[in-house]
């Protein structure tokens, strides 16, 4: 279909693109067997004369001994209730079994895609009218419909691919609908539209080439369900009596006695025919559809990595004396992690990082996005991804270090000493509990003695107040809150069973101005109130000056600065927060030109060697290129990692 | 007060209860009358088939042999075969198609139609006896054998796929996915006839519904009996269709999985097991209560033929044997009854769809 | 008419259908989100104007407007002295060539399956120009480079997905100018690229005003963005502009208290000048039911009586200042 559209572009690119699939699809096994299947059976189907030991419908030299022999030197696979090799008649079954398939395919192909496509791309009446259409031949029971149909006509093979391939198409309708409503929801097509693109265009220049994977994907489905169709077909005796498909061979040898003489290689062969394209087809629409559409393979239940400490302390830790003074609630210690994963280096998201929080302390996290914020953030309470692993370091809770914990004493800690405030997008809640369920669950998980009647439901309320959501909003999904809310909701959980510390993880990101300004007043509030201890991740520089006390600058996994607030605005010694805060908009300075930092932060499994800032500092010089600097200690409450600040205080 | 698993919406309390209520009867109410509509449908695509395709049931049949001249006079009036097909309307109609100016309460599509308000659906060419009353109880058979398959093939599929799922990427993962890839590329009738050739070796009864004569026992072993016919063919469609479903919830679980809220519930603290119960089983079965809504059609698929391998009596078997000896009413028939239960029980599927999921009540 | 008044915008207003229409539904039932209720505006040549307001303020609507992505419940679109308000393909295709658009979301706004050479050709072919192959070349190069994509060479074979967030932006800024627009509207064009890479994503846009003498519509929802490169700043709520005039008016001596409110949350980044914050409670309320009288009444934090009733009319501050409040008429 509409293959016309990419002869405009250049065909090397054409080729370069099949090349670089092929070259993942190499290595997907399931793709590659099922492909292996189908193209042994497609060369059987074509060299078929030359294969069979026999002619395909020999039976003049049958004799009455002939019938039902079982696997021998002159017949491999034996005979069948007439005499006949059936070797040779599967070898011949074969051309049948994929031309059917094939063709029954195509019309399902051609009518299904082109409804599909004409369906989601026009919408409205248009859509509802096809779709509504669909949803009916979808519900109506195919096979017997097909048998009716079958059994009304004349049962030949033409007749047979027309009634499988007018009535397969419903699937594929439904799914080339919503991947190209998908499509043409994406910001993409309404820019080609901005452009002046009309809707041939569209379709096939961004439609089409995104549908088209998932379709082909869907014919290789469509075939193999052709495929099991005609043999249905043939077996309920509804084939064509003059092509022997297996079908109809299991139809023979069933109703004429195999069963009765034990004839087990008359059932076996042709079924196991049939197992064979379909599960060939079936594997390689799995391939496909894991190369075109990958999805990891791992999730949040999947167990992690274990804590290793390779106690090597090469870099100034970011620890001073004093701080110990204080009533410090969490002491991180030379934090390191790794992501794994096979057959390449392992990716250093975070190294060597310290800080200490203090009871009713703020401190901002700082970085641009991939920085390792929230690794860090993560790894405090081993909530890392699997392939992430803390690979040196301690975290010290309350004296007790939570990572030499195991998951049961880790999950009391979770929650009830620190608590985390996810990014409040609609997916941190879950969409079919309530809100006020989510929050009484908690409770009850960390408070066992905390009584199960209406005080639960006065807490829950109490929470829900202390953030400013009415009580009635309780017994309400989170679909039906706004954002804002959901992120409010989010907070009220975090303080349900009084931890101590609290992290929030770029709490405000994706929300508007005024409801960001509402929630940072909220956790200020929260904090002085009930003495929180808070931890804000944010690339914002503004929010870190409005409300925290100390600020942790984080560079490409590494520290970049740790100062307290004041410091590091007025006083930065780190090029990195120089330029940010040069790229930060001041209001009280309109018309000050702003700046940007050149280039991008390194990708954590290629980190240059040296410095991680060297490529885009305006400051390099060239040790930075070959030495990684240290922290090093400008004040009691200020550290950089710049070889610039070496030795001055 | 317990976690509760499946929130139900009528503990609402805010403006959203009302809201939500009203939607939910207007959700139901469209539902229903969808399903109307489509069974009128069916009903009409049932007699234009069987009218309009060269094996015009009602005229073969008058031509009959076995039929007497009375009998055929008798079918004559009951179809209305003297009656034009359809009014042609006209108005609506240049090509004049069918015909004309007569009363539309007096076609054959009409009579047709107030047959089957009558619970008439012809006489069987082969039996002589009302394809009503055949299929009757043969509805009843294909209910049972499709209802007990269902109910084990979605219970074991459900506990293999979140096994799969929870353990992804170990070796139990990869049995349960490759051994569903395998058994759903089985034909259905292959799969029943391996699985007859093994039951003869044990002794179970091969064919049919009870063991002849087997009436006449006490209840509780004709129940027995009954069981025992079963065994094969509710084997066969489960292992069938529960490769489906393990393979559905274990993707549909993975999703689940990887999303945040799950991370948020660990960060809770909560145990892999309170995880998986209270936050992740029951948003992985919405997708596929769908599923098993769409493919409800397709299982009938699956009826059919176990019930021709197995001589279960069932509707299948009606439209098997139909098929060879060329029984239409019989066909006609079955395919009808076969088509309404599904359009019932997809119906039913839907609305509990909308039941258990919270956000389709406030679209 | 004024000659500078390059583009005119009069009274523009899009309502949508709140929900779907069931079968019984009576026509007079249907309600409304009000997404642009009553919008004018002019933009003169070579002029940057920010459009200022929080989501559900209607400037995303508004800028598809512009358009012709939508078409318009009541009002006027003038372009060059020309009503470009309702337009055939034909006309509209022209009218597309001189505005063009650049999109929030630059992971989204780039088809994953086009090289950069095929998307910024794209326009070109769409519109018949530079048909042959060496002008077609230099002009997709020139876009390229002017964008700060230099050399042009290492870009125009890659895919999206192998440039950063920024260069994506590029990208998308230069399929629009290869077109050469008089007229480039900015949809949030940095709200979704870090902190750090923002500026450089402004600072071309600003350039391109200069070396291309392009007028720029760049609507945000942060004031604080607006600050260095925009001349006028148009404050909206609820579909309405509430305020309009030049930057510095706007920044320094803001007129409608939610201009107020919005200036007063923006985060400063010095610790030292923390200061007292107006933050408005609630949400912006839900453009189905605007309320009656002043539509900002409800949050205002200096509403009198008066608000309530009637919708306050437009009070000059200055000859380029106006701000729609009653507090403000004397």
């Amino acid at each position: 279909m509409q293959s016309s559209t990419k002869i405009t572009e250049p065909k090397n690119q054409w080729t370069a693109r099949l090349l670089e699939f092929w070259r993942v699809f190499n290595k997907n096994r399931m793709g590659v067997i099922g492909l292996g299947m189908i193209g042994t059976l497609v060369i059987i189907a074509i060299f078929a004369p030359l294969i069979a030991p026999y002619d395909s419908s020999s039976t003049e030299s049958a004799q009455i001994g002939d019938i039902y022999n079982p696997p021998s030197a002159a017949h491999l696979l034996g005979t069948d209730d007439a005499g006949q090799d059936i070797l040779s008649n599967f070898i011949f079954g074969t051309r049948v079994s994929l031309i059917v398939g094939t063709f029954a395919a195509f019309i399902s192909i051609i009518i299904g895609g082109t409804l599909g496509l004409i369906a989601g791309f026009n919408g409205g009446r248009t859509d509802n009218l096809i779709m509504r259409f669909t949803d009916i031949m979808l519900v109506i029971p195919d096979l017997p419909l097909i048998v009716v149909l079958v059994a009304l006509t004349k049962p030949s093979l033409l007749n047979i691919i027309i009634v499988v391939g007018l009535l397969g198409w419903t699937t594929t309708a439904r799914v080339v609908r919503s991947q190209t409503l998908a499509v043409k929801s994406r910001k993409f097509v309404l820019r080609a539209r901005g452009i002046g693109a009309g809707n041939r265009h569209i379709i096939s220049h961004h439609i089409l080439p995104l549908v088209m994977p998932i379709l082909v994907v869907q014919a290789v489905l469509v075939v193999s369900n052709a495929v099991l169709t005609e043999s249905t077909l043939a077996f309920l005796g509804l084939g064509d009596p003059s092509a022997l498909s297996w079908g109809q061979m299991l139809n023979y040898a069933f109703g004429r006695g195999a069963m009765s003489i034990g004839a087990w290689w008359a059932l076996a062969v042709p079924g196991i025919g049939i197992v064979w394209v379909v599960l060939g087809l079936t594997l390689l629409g799995q391939g496909l559809e894991q190369v075109l559409n990958p999805r990891l393979e791992t999730h949040h239940l999947t167990p992690g990595r274990p804590v290793v400490q390779n106690e090597r302390d090469e870099f100034g830790s970011g620890k001073s004396a004093d701080e110990k003074s204080g009533n410090i609630l969490l002491d991180v210690q030379n934090l390191s992690v790794n992501y794994v994963a096979d057959g390449r280096p392992p990716a250093r998201a975070v190294e060597n990082v310290s800080f200490t929080l203090k009871e009713g302390e703020l401190m901002g996290l700082v970085g641009e996005s991939g920085c390792g914020k929230t690794t860090l953030m993560l790894s405090l309470l081993r909530l890392l991804p699997s392939a992430g692993q803390i690979v040196n370091g301690k975290v010290f809770f309350k004296e007790k270090d939570l990572t030499a914990l195991n998951e049961e004493e880790l999950n009391i800690v979770r929650w009830s000493g620190i608590s985390i405030i996810f990014q409040g997008a609609m997916n941190a809640l879950n969409p079919v509990r309530t809100v006020g369920d989510q929050i009484s669950e908690a409770i009850i998980r960390h408070l066992p003695d905390f009584p199960r009647d209406k005080r639960l439901d006065e807490r829950v309320i109490e929470l829900l107040d202390l953030v400013g959501i009415a009580s009635d909003q309780k017994e309400n999904f989170p679909h039906q809150y706004s954002g804002g809310m959901r992120q409010r909701a989010m907070i009220a959980m975090a303080l349900a069973c009084n931890p101590q510390v609290v992290i929030a993880d770029e709490p405000t990101t994706a929300l508007d101005v005024m409801i960001q300004a509402q929630i940072l007043e909220l956790l200020d509030d929260l904090r002085k109130k009930l003495g929180l201890a808070i931890i804000f991740v944010t690339h914002d520089l503004g929010v870190v000056a409005e409300i925290c006390d100390k600020v942790l600058v984080m560079y490409g996994g590494v520290t970049a600065e740790y100062a307290d607030v004041d410091t590091v605005y007025n006083e930065p010694r780190h090029p990195y927060t120089q330029e940010l805060i040069k790229a930060f908009p001041d209001l009280t300075k309109p018309k000050k030109k702003l700046t940007s930092i050149p280039g991008y932060p390194p990708r954590l499994d290629a980190l240059p060697a040296g410095c991680r800032f060297a490529p885009r500092c305006p400051a390099v010089f060239d040790r930075c290129h070959i030495e990684q600097p240290p922290l090093h200690k400008l004040g009691d409450m200020h550290f950089a990692s710049c070889h610039l600040v070496e030795g001055s205080k | 007060m317990g976690v509760e698993l499946f929130p139900r919406p009528h503990n609402l309390k805010s403006f959203t209860t009302s809201r939500s209520a009203l939607n939910r009867t207007r959700i139901l109410l469209r539902k229903i009358a969808w399903a109307l509509f489509t069974i009128l449908f069916v009903i009409v695509l049932n007699f234009f088939i069987f009218r309009v395709l060269p094996g015009d049931p009602a005229r073969a049949g008058i031509r009959d042999p076995r039929l007497k001249a009375e009998a055929i006079e008798m079918l004559r009036v009951r179809f209305g075969l003297d009656k034009p097909v359809i009014n042609c309307f006209e108005s609506l109609n240049p090509v004049k198609l069918g015909s004309c100016n007569v009363n539309p309460l007096d076609t054959q599509f009409f009579i047709y139609v107030r047959n089957l308000l009558q619970g008439e659906l012809g006489i069987s060419y082969h039996t002589n006896r009302p394809v009503a009353e055949v299929l009757g109880e043969r509805l009843w058979n294909t209910i049972l054998l499709i209802g007990a398959g269902q109910i084990l093939s979605i219970f074991i599929g459900v506990v293999f796929g979140v096994f799969a799922a929870w353990k992804a990427r170990t070796s139990i993962d990869r049995a349960a996915v490759i051994s569903s890839l395998v058994a759903w590329s089985l034909p259905t009738f292959w799969l029943g006839i391996i699985l007859l050739f093994w039951g003869s070796k044990f002794g179970l009864p091969l064919a049919g519904k009870a063991t002849p004569g087997a009436s006449t026992y006490p209840l509780l072993q004709q129940w027995g009996d009954i069981a025992r016919h079963m065994f094969l063919p509710t084997l066969t469609y489960t292992i069938i269709f529960m490769a489906e479903y393990t393979l559905i919830m274990r993707s549909s679980l993975m999703d689940v999985l990887s999303e945040d809220y799950i991370l948020t519930a660990k960060a809770k603290g909560l145990s892999t097991f309170q995880i998986l119960k209270d936050h992740a089983l029951k948003n992985a079965m919405l997708p596929l209560v769908t599923v098993i809504a769409i493919n409800l059609g397709f299982t009938v698929g699956g009826a059919v033929q176990i019930e021709s391998v197995f001589s279960w009596p069932g509707l299948g078997l009606a439209i098997f044997e139909a098929v060879a000896r060329r029984d239409f009413p019989i066909l006609q028939g079955a395919f009808l009854l076969l088509a309404i239960s599904v359009i019932f029980a997809n119906l039913l599927a839907d609305l509990t769809y909308t039941y258990l999921d919270p956000r389709v009540q406030t679209e | 008419m004024n000659k500078d008044h390059f583009l005119e915008v009069r009274g523009l207003k899009k309502y949508f259908d709140a929900g779907r229409p069931g079968l019984f539904t009576r026509s007079r039932d249907i309600r409304h989100v009000h997404a642009v209720d009553g919008v004018d505006f002019d933009l003169h040549h070579s002029e940057v104007i920010a459009l200022v307001g929080e989501s559900g303020c209607g400037k995303s609507t508004l800028a598809l407007l512009l358009m012709g992505l939508e078409d318009p419940t009541a009002g006027t679109v003038t372009f060059d002295g020309r009503d470009i308000t309702h337009l055939n393909d034909r006309q509209r295709k022209d009218v597309r060539r001189k505005i063009q658009m650049v999109f929030q979301d630059p992971y989204e706004s780039l088809n994953p399956t086009q090289t950069i050479e095929e998307i910024i050709s794209e326009p070109l072919h769409v519109h018949g120009i530079a048909k042959e192959k060496g002008e077609r070349d230099q002009r997709v190069r020139k876009a390229l480079e002017d964008s700060g994509l230099k050399p042009a060479e290492v870009y125009l074979g890659r895919y999206p997905h192998e440039l950063s967030g920024g260069q994506r932006q590029r990208v998308v800024i230069a399929a629009a100018l290869v077109l050469e627009p008089e007229i480039i509207l900015a949809d949030e064009p940095v709200s979704m690229l870090d902190v750090s890479i923002r500026a450089e994503i402004i600072n071309l846009l600003a350039e391109l005003r200069i070396t291309r003498q392009i007028a720029v519509i760049f609507i945000t929802h942060d004031l604080g963005s607006v600050g260095f490169f925009a001349d006028r700043v148009a404050v909206m709520y609820l579909g309405r502009i509430v305020e309009i005039g030049t930057m510095l008016e706007v920044l320094e001596k803001p007129g409608h208290p939610y201009t107020k409110a919005l200036l007063s949350v923006i985060p400063v980044p010095n610790p030292r000048l923390r200061r007292e914050r107006t933050i408005l409670q609630g949400e912006t309320p839900n453009p189905i039911d605007v309320p009656t009288g002043c539509r900002f009444h409800p949050r205002c934090p200096v509403a009198i009586e008066a608000c309530k009733a009637s919708d306050p009319p437009f009070v000059p501050l200055s000859k380029t200042h106006q701000a729609a409040c009653l507090l403000l008429i004397k």
